[in-house]
């Protein structure tokens, strides 16, 4: 049972990890990125372009990231601080 | 670790121009590269440069150990409360509502600022966590 539920994952997996790479070859014409290389600087007072992107217009990830590392050290917290 | 003389006096001399350098990339992090992410691992490496080369005992006198905790809780939760914030101000979930602006040449981005600030306290407490105590279990082993 077990076994075949590793074989449907890795199947599911691959089969994503293929349209990937097909989506990958023919990208999505480019108007968001122009979009923010025009307006970054104007909108956020920051020259750094990867600040001004990941602070500016996606804070909202950079907020989901710090839950990420929360999540991690309170992991490696309880399981190092257990006495044997 | 066995303590030797080059280590300590190395890491004595050289771990608050790391720390520095740390400050820099968090406060510089909209006009060069950096950000708040880059100069909290610095500012980690710096503190686990003392931890490696004095043992833990640096950790109760210089940097205790509970006050990195909860500078860890408060980076959290000064990134939410600086979030709903901008929802009081009537704009949007943490939006720019700080009109600061720079003196002369240099531009002054206002929330970007605050948010490296932020961000650096809680990943540099974070990664000084993860290997203070990957350093104990370590330590206890030998």
């Amino acid at each position: 049972m077990t076994r075949m539920m590793h074989i449907l994952a890795l199947t599911l997996f691959s089969l994503f990890l293929l349209y990937a790479l097909i989506r990958g070859a023919n990208p999505a014409p480019p108007l968001v990125r122009d979009y923010l290389i025009e307006n970054g600087y104007e909108e956020t007072d920051a020259e750094n372009m990867v600040t001004a992107i990941y602070l500016g217009y996606r804070a909202f990830d950079t907020l989901g990231e710090t839950i990420v590392l929360i999540a991690s050290v309170s992991g490696v917290v309880y399981l190092m601080g257990k006495k044997q | 670790m066995r303590k030797t003389d080059i280590l300590d006096v190395i890491s004595r001399k050289l771990s608050p121009f790391i720390l520095l350098f740390g400050f820099y990339l968090v406060t510089y992090g909209h006009l060069s590269p950096g950000g708040g992410f880059q100069g909290g691992v610095a500012l980690a490496s710096g503190i686990i440069l003392l931890l490696l080369c004095q043992g833990p005992s640096i950790m109760g006198k210089y940097f205790p150990l509970k006050k990195i905790n909860y500078a860890e809780a408060l980076g959290y939760l000064g990134f939410i409360m600086i979030g709903i914030a901008g929802l009081l101000a009537g704009k949007g979930f943490l939006s720019n509502f700080i009109p600061v602006r720079g003196t002369g040449d240099t531009p002054g981005a206002g929330l970007i600022l605050f948010l490296n600030i932020i961000i650096s306290l809680k990943v540099g407490a974070g990664i000084t966590l993860i290997c203070f105590y990957l350093f104990k279990e370590g330590d206890e082993n030998d």
